[in-house]
C-alpha cells in the first residue's frame, strides 16, 4: 500500500530523544523538498518526564498536522497515557511499541480504534548492545521507521551529520552506525505489508516555526530594538533577537518584567528605531497599560503574543486562541490598536513585515496575535515563499519613517491634524523636532491639556487613521465556491485545518467556502459582509470558550441570527480538519 | 558623555533650555528649583536642547520635561526608568535624563530601579524626593518619615521608609548623589557631573511640597548639612558610601560614590563583535540560510 501522505507520532521520557528524533525526520524532509508539519509536546516538567513529537509527511502541500496518527512509536506506555488524547490513532495504524516496557496488554491506553497493527521492537536492546549507547535509541528507531515505511534514508543520514555537526567525528559516525543498526534490523524483519510512503523528491526546503519566521520578518523589516522577558510559547523571538539582532546592528535587552519591555521599546520607537516585544497573554495584560500610551503618544510599536491557554497561568504549554478580546480591547480608555493574525509559518514572516508598515505609518501600536500551535509548530517551506533574492514580493512592503523637512520643521506641531490622522514625526537629534511625547492628553504640540474639545478631536484624529487602515490593508483569504451553502469566517491559525476542511468538502462536492482576513482589527467590514451576503449560512470556526472572534463580529457587523452558527474547536489542542468537517456535515444537515 | 557638542557660533544660556509652558506646581514648591538647576546644568555643559530627552513618569515632579525645551516624554505612572532606558539604547547621542519623585520611582517603579541602575545605562535619573504623594493630595509615600501623618497615615506612618540613595548604591548604580532643591550652586554642579558621568548616574534631590507636607520641609538642611566634597570623601570607596548613606541625619550631601566600569552599550560593542564571528556584514539570506536542513 502506498500513502502519500503520512503521520507519525512518537513517544516517550525525557532523554528518549523523541523530539530530536521528530526534528530529524524534518529536516530529512526538507533536504528532499518535502512538506512537513512537526508538533512538539511535553509534560510540566523542564527535563525528563513525558515529550513526544509528530510529524506529518508528503509530497504535496499540507495546512495542518494531520488529524490522526497513521504509525506511533510508544517507548513507554505510561508516557504514553499522559498524551493519549493528543494523539487519536487512524484506522490500521501501525504501532511500534518498545519490547522491554511491560504493560500488559489489558493496560494499553488505546481506545476507539478498529484495528491497529503492533509490533514489538527491541529498541533499547539494539541501542545499548549493538549500537553501544542507550542514547542512540530514537536513532535506531529511525533507521527501522526508515526501511518499514520508506521514509527518506538519505536525508535522515545528512540531517544526522548535520544536528552533531559541532561534535566530534566520534561521535557523528557512532549515530550514523545506529542509524545502519535499525535499518539493517528493519531488513532482518522483513515487515512487507505496511504502507510505503511515496514521494520524489524536490528541491530543498527551509525549516521553520512561526515564532522563528516572525523573528526573521521582524528583521526584514528593519527591526532595530527588541526587549523582553522570557515567556512560553513565544521565548524563542527573544533568544533569536539576543543571537541575531547584534549582526544587524540593532540591540535586544532582556528586561525585568513585560511592563519594563513594552517601556523600553516604546523608548526605542520614540528615539526613532524599530521596535518590538514578544510575550503572551500574561506579559500582555502586564504590558496593557502602556498599550494605551503608545496610542495616545502615537508611537510606532509592534507587539507580539503567542497565544497560551488561560486565564492567569493555565496550561502553558497548550494552545488556544482565547486571547482575541485582550488584544483588541485591553486597556483602559479609547485606546486605538491594530490586530494582524498570520494563519501559518510563511504567513508569520509576511504578517512580522507588515505589522512594522502598518505600526511605522500609521503611529500605533501593532498586535501580531499567533498562539502555541503556530509559534512552535515547525514547517517546511520554499524560500523564495519569503522573499526572492533578498526583495520583497510584490505585497510585502517595508516602510521607513520619513523626517519633516526642514521648511516644516520650522514650525513644527507633532500632533498636527491631517487627513488620515498621522502627522509628522521626529526624535532626539533632529534639530527643531523637539516635542513632548505624553500619555496625558495634549495640545497638537504635546503639551498637557484637560479641555474637553481637544479630547473629542484627538479622538477622532486617532480613530481616523482606521479607515485608512481598513482600506489600505485587507488582504484576506477565501477559500471554495464564490457563493455556497456554508461559508466558514475563522483567524489565525485555524485557517490550515478549515482550509483542509473546505478542500475535503469541495472534493465531496459539497458547498462550502471560507474566509479568513488577516487584519482583524479594524476588520473591513465590507469584506465580510459581502461574503456573508454570497453564503447562505455562516459558520464561525475558533477556538475559545467564550466565543471572542464570534462576538467580535457579530458586535461589529450585523449578521442576521438565523443565519450564523458556531464552531468552538477544542481549546488546548491545535485544531482537527475532523471536527470541522462533522459541524460542516451538522450545519448542512439542517437544510434537508 | 561629550560636552562640547554646542554649534559653533551661539552660546546656549539656561532660558534656552526653558519651553515656556507656565509650571501647574504650587508657589514655593522645591521643584522651580531642580528645573533651574537642569537648565543651568545643561547650559554649562552646552548640551544643544534637541540632543536631549527628558522621561517622566507620573507626579508633579513628573511634569518637569514639559518645561524644557528639549525632547521630552512625559509618560505613564512608573515608568520612566525604561522608556528612559529605551531612548538611550536606541539613540546613544542622546543625553538622557529620568526625572520623577520618590512615589513614581520608589514605589510604582521600584522594580525598574534596581534594573536601570545595574544595567548600568549612560543616563541621568533625577528623584525629586519630597516624602509625600502631592499630585493625588497628600497621601504617604515609600519615603514618608516614622510617624509623620499624611491623608493616608492618619494615626502616623509606621513602615520603615526606604532610603534612595543607599537603594541605588545597592543596586549597583555607578553614580550615586544627594543634594537640595534650594541650595542650587550645589544641586547644579551635582547635576552637571551626573550629566557627565558615563554610566547610570543617580541623583536624590531633596524638594520641599509646601503644601503638603510645609513651607519648611527642608529649608534648615541647607544651613546644617555638609558637602562631601569638602570633607575630602573618597567618592570610589563604596563602603564608606554605603556607612554615610545609611546615617539617619542624611546631613550628607553632594557625590557619595562614583564607579568608572563599562556602560551597557560599551559591553554591546563587545556583544556585536563577537555575534559578528569576523564576518563584517550579514545579510538577511545569513539568517535564512541558517534554516536550511
Amino acid at each position: 500500500m502506498e500513502k502519500k501522505d503520512l503521520t507519525i507520532a512518537m513517544i516517550g521520557s525525557g532523554g528518549d530523544g523523541v523530539v530530536s528524533a521528530g526534528e530529524l525526520i524534518t529536516s530529512a524532509a526538507a533536504l528532499e523538498g518535502l512538506y512537513c508539519f512537526l508538533l512538539k509536546s511535553f509534560g510540566p516538567q523542564i527535563r525528563g518526564g513525558e515529550s513526544s513529537s509528530k510529524v506529518r509527511l508528503s509530497p504535496e502541500e499540507i495546512f495542518s498536522h494531520g488529524d490522526l496518527v497513521d504509525v506511533l512509536v510508544v517507548f513507554n506506555w505510561e508516557d504514553f497515557g499522559r498524551f493519549r488524547t493528543e494523539y487519536p490513532l487512524a484506522a490500521n495504524a501501525i504501532i511500534l511499541s518498545e519490547e522491554n516496557d511491560k504493560t500488559s496488554m489489558e493496560d494499553i491506553p488505546i481506545e476507539n480504534v478498529e484495528s491497529y497493527q503492533m509490533i514489538n521492537i527491541p529498541f533499547k536492546k539494539l541501542a545499548v548492545e549493538e549500537a553501544g549507547s542507550p542514547l542512540s535509541k530514537n536513532i535506531v528507531m529511525l533507521g527501522i521507521l526508515s526501511q518499514f515505511f520508506n521514509l527518506p534514508v538519505r536525508g535522515l543520514e545528512s540531517a544526522i551529520r548535520r544536528r552533531f555537526s559541532k561534535k566530534k567525528e566520534s561521535i557523528i559516525e557512532s549515530n550514523i552506525g545506529a542509524l545502519q543498526i535499525g535499518i539493517d534490523w528493519a531488513r532482518k524483519a522483513d515487515q512487507n505489508d505496511f504502507p510505503q510512503f511515496q514521494y520524489t523528491s524536490a528541491e530543498s526546503k527551509i525549516m521553520l516555526s512561526g515564532n522563528d519566521a516572525i523573528g526573521l520578518g521582524a528583521l526584514y523589516a528593519g527591526l532595530d530594538f527588541f526587549a523582553g522577558y522570557p515567556i512560553t510559547p513565544s521565548s524563542e523571538i527573544m533568544e533569536m533577537m539576543g543571537r541575531e539582532l547584534p549582526r544587524y546592528g540593532g540591540r535586544m535587552v532582556q528586561v525585568e518584567d513585560e511592563i519594563a519591555a513594552i517601556g523600553m521599546v516604546i523608548g526605542a520607537s520614540f528615539a526613532g528605531k524599530k521596535a518590538m516585544s514578544a510575550t503572551s497573554g500574561p506579559g500582555v495584560s502586564l504590558m496593557s497599560e502602556m498599550i494605551g500610551l503608545a496610542a495616545i503618544a502615537e508611537l510606532p510599536i509592534v507587539l507580539v503574543s503567542a497565544m497560551r491557554v488561560g486565564p492567569s497561568t493555565g496550561i502553558p504549554t497548550k494552545t488556544t486562541q482565547g486571547d482575541l478580546q485582550q488584544a483588541l480591547y485591553g486597556t483602559h480608555g479609547d485606546a486605538p490598536r491594530v490586530v494582524i493574525a498570520p494563519s501559518d509559518v510563511e504567513d508569520c514572516f509576511d504578517v512580522a513585515v507588515e505589522a512594522f508598515y502598518i505600526a511605522e505609518k500609521y503611529q500605533l501600536p501593532v498586535l501580531i496575535m499567533t498562539d502555541q500551535y503556530l509559534g512552535q509548530r515547525v514547517e517546511t517551506i520554499p524560500k523564495e515563499c519569503l522573499y526572492e533574492e533578498g526583495d520583497a514580493r510584490g505585497f510585502i512592503r517595508r516602510y521607513h519613517r520619513d523626517l519633516p523637512d526642514a521648511e516644516a520643521l520650522k514650525d513644527y506641531v507633532r500632533y498636527a491634524p491631517s487627513d488620515n490622522g498621522v502627522s509628522p514625526i521626529t526624535h532626539p537629534g533632529v534639530e527643531g523636532g523637539q516635542y513632548q511625547a505624553a500619555g496625558i492628553e495634549h495640545t497638537d504640540n504635546g503639551w498637557p491639556t484637560s479641555e474637553l474639545d481637544i479630547l473629542e478631536r484627538n479622538n477622532e484624529k486617532r480613530f481616523s487613521k482606521f479607515e485608512y487602515i481598513r482600506r489600505e490593508l485587507n488582504f484576506s483569504r477565501h477559500y471554495g465556491p464564490d457563493e455556497a451553502e456554508i461559508g466558514i469566517i475563522t483567524w489565525g491559525s485555524m485557517k490550515g485545518a478549515v482550509k483542509e476542511a473546505v478542500q475535503e468538502m469541495t472534493k465531496q462536492g459539497k458547498s462550502v467556502s471560507a474566509f479568513i482576513p488577516q487584519v482583524i482589527y479594524p476588520i473591513d467590514h465590507e469584506q465580510v459582509e459581502d461574503f456573508i451576503a454570497r453564503n447562505k449560512k455562516i459558520l464561525v470556526v475558533e477556538t475559545s470558550f467564550t466565543a471572542q472572534f464570534y462576538k467580535y463580529l457579530r458586535s461589529h457587523i450585523d449578521i442576521p441570527i438565523d443565519k450564523i452558527r458556531l464552531h468552538k474547536a477544542p481549546i488546548g489542542m491545535p485544531a482537527r480538519v475532523g471536527s470541522i468537517i462533522d459541524k460542516i456535515e451538522e450545519v448542512l444537515s439542517e437544510h434537508e | 558623555m561629550s560636552t562640547n557638542n554646542a554649534s559653533d557660533t551661539v552660546e546656549l544660556k539656561a532660558k534656552d533650555y526653558k519651553s515656556g509652558l507656565k509650571p501647574v506646581w504650587c508657589p514655593g514648591c522645591g521643584d522651580f528649583g531642580v528645573l533651574n538647576a537642569v537648565t543651568r546644568a545643561l547650559a554649562n555643559l552646552q548640551i544643544q536642547p534637541h540632543k536631549v530627552a527628558a522621561v517622566s513618569g507620573i507626579g508633579c515632579s513628573s511634569r518637569l520635561p514639559g518645561y524644557l525645551n528639549t525632547y521630552g516624554f512625559n509618560a505613564v505612572h512608573g515608568r520612566a526608568l525604561p522608556i528612559a532606558s529605551g531612548v538611550k539604547l536606541a539613540n546613544g547621542d542622546t543625553t538622557v535624563l529620568a526625572v520623577g519623585g520618590d512615589g513614581d520611582g520608589i514605589s510604582i517603579g521600584g522594580g525598574h530601579f534596581s534594573h536601570a541602575a545595574r544595567r548600568n545605562i549612560d543616563m541621568t535619573y533625577i528623584l525629586m524626593d519630597n516624602r509625600i504623594y502631592g499630585l493625588t493630595k497628600g497621601q504617604g509615600s515609600p519615603t514618608t518619615e516614622l510617624g509623620v501623618t499624611t491623608k493616608t497615615t492618619a494615626y502616623g506612618s509606621f513602615e520603615a521608609p526606604l532610603n534612595p540613595a543607599m537603594l541605588a548604591i545597592a543596586y549597583e548604580a555607578s553614580f550615586v548623589a544627594r543634594a537640595l532643591a534650594n541650595d542650587m550652586k550645589h544641586l547644579v554642579r551635582v547635576l552637571e557631573e551626573a550629566i557627565e558621568h558615563r554610566g547610570f548616574s543617580f541623583v536624590q534631590v531633596f524638594s520641599r511640597c509646601v503644601t503638603f507636607r510645609g513651607e519648611d520641609q527642608f529649608m534648615d538642611w541647607k544651613d546644617k548639612v555638609k558637602w562631601l566634597c569638602e570633607e575630602g570623601h573618597d567618592t570610589s570607596n563604596r563602603l564608606e558610601a554605603i556607612r554615610i548613606a545609611e546615617e539617619p541625619t542624611m546631613d550628607k550631601m553632594g557625590i557619595l560614590y562614583r564607579d568608572s566600569r563599562p556602560t551597557w552599550c560599551d559591553h554591546y560593542q563587545e556583544v556585536r563583535k563577537r555575534a559578528m564571528q569576523g564576518k563584517v556584514e550579514y545579510a538577511i539570506d545569513d539568517l535564512t540560510d541558517s534554516f536550511r536542513p
